[in-house]
């Protein structure tokens, strides 16, 4: 029987409820997060089968103030794990939470200001390369009439539609935690 | 006391007002989280992604200043600023509790 695993895993900028829940999940199941790299394979080392909560903050600031941040959270019961491009990993066992629905994020507000760092240092250079490039290309693209421009035509279409969605995702998230604050 | 800071700090979230309360003598981050819980019966437990955010935001604002450093653990003190504007927030919720009393009687 291996002790070790790795999957390969992608998830984008704006899922990381969606990737808190696959860790803790994995977890469940006796796979305890040993460290993701830079191609999203995620490794696993077998542990006892255990609820342990995982969390993921997002904050630029952690980088040069490393220490105090870490120590922050460890003084809070939370561990720390490692960084991605920027997403810092914690994790903590349900049975020592403080309260039933901890999170390393007690209200709506600073849900909120983790997205606006993302939207400000992770989402504007999508938007540079939306208007910058895949705009302008579809434009100059469709004025010729040759195989090679209706490929890619069609290809800057596709990462048009696939833009939109993410666009419309990521706003409709953000959306939701300010109705949360503003009502 | 600027737009700004009107704007952003006035009314505040519950976990800004404690943080300023506790910060009216010098801590860190996490005697801010054991006062808060002391203080609300446990109730209000402040995390600690919630709680590095609004320090940061805080000092960058000027309604905290960091003191020193002892132990990796970064301490704080309420600047004038932020004296100002829990004071401010402190009248609200006192009219708040004045109409609340009223409605109730």
């Amino acid at each position: 029987m291996k002790d070790t695993k790795t999957e390969f895993k992608l998830f984008s900028i704006i899922e990381w409820k969606k990737e808190e829940r696959y860790l803790r999940e994995q977890h469940k199941n006796g796979w305890e997060f040993v460290a993701v790299n830079f191609i999203g394979l995620y490794h696993f080392k077998k542990c006892e089968p255990k609820d342990v909560v995982y969390q993921l903050d997002y904050n630029p600031e952690s980088v040069t103030q490393k220490a105090e941040y870490i120590q922050m959270f460890h003084d809070c019961g939370w561990e720390y794990l490692q960084n991605f491009f920027g997403y810092s990993y914690f994790r903590k066992e349900a049975a020592f939470m403080n309260g039933a629905d901890e999170e390393i994020f007690c209200d709506d507000a600073s849900r909120l200001d983790m997205m606006k760092r993302v939207l400000r240092h992770r989402m504007t250079p999508l938007f540079v390369i939306f208007f910058l490039i895949i705009i302008p290309q579809i434009i100059l693209q469709s004025q010729f009439d040759t195989f090679e421009t209706h490929f890619l035509l069609a290809i800057f279409c596709i990462l048009l539609v696939v833009y939109l969605v993410f666009f419309a995702i990521f706003f409709i998230q953000f959306w939701k935690y300010s109705r949360n604050i503003h009502k | 006391m600027d737009n700004h800071i009107r704007k952003v700090y006035v009314p505040m979230t519950e976990t800004g007002f404690y943080i300023l309360l506790c910060l009216r003598e010098e801590a860190h981050g996490y005697s801010i989280v054991k006062k808060t819980e002391q203080l609300t019966h446990g109730e209000i437990k402040i995390s600690p992604g919630t709680l590095y955010g609004s320090l940061s935001k805080m000092e960058k604002d000027g309604l905290i200043t960091f003191i020193r450093e002892e132990e990796k653990r970064k301490i704080y003190h309420i600047t004038e600023l932020g004296t100002q504007v829990l004071e401010l927030e402190m009248k609200r919720i006192e009219r708040l509790y004045e109409s609340m009393k009223e409605a109730r009687i």
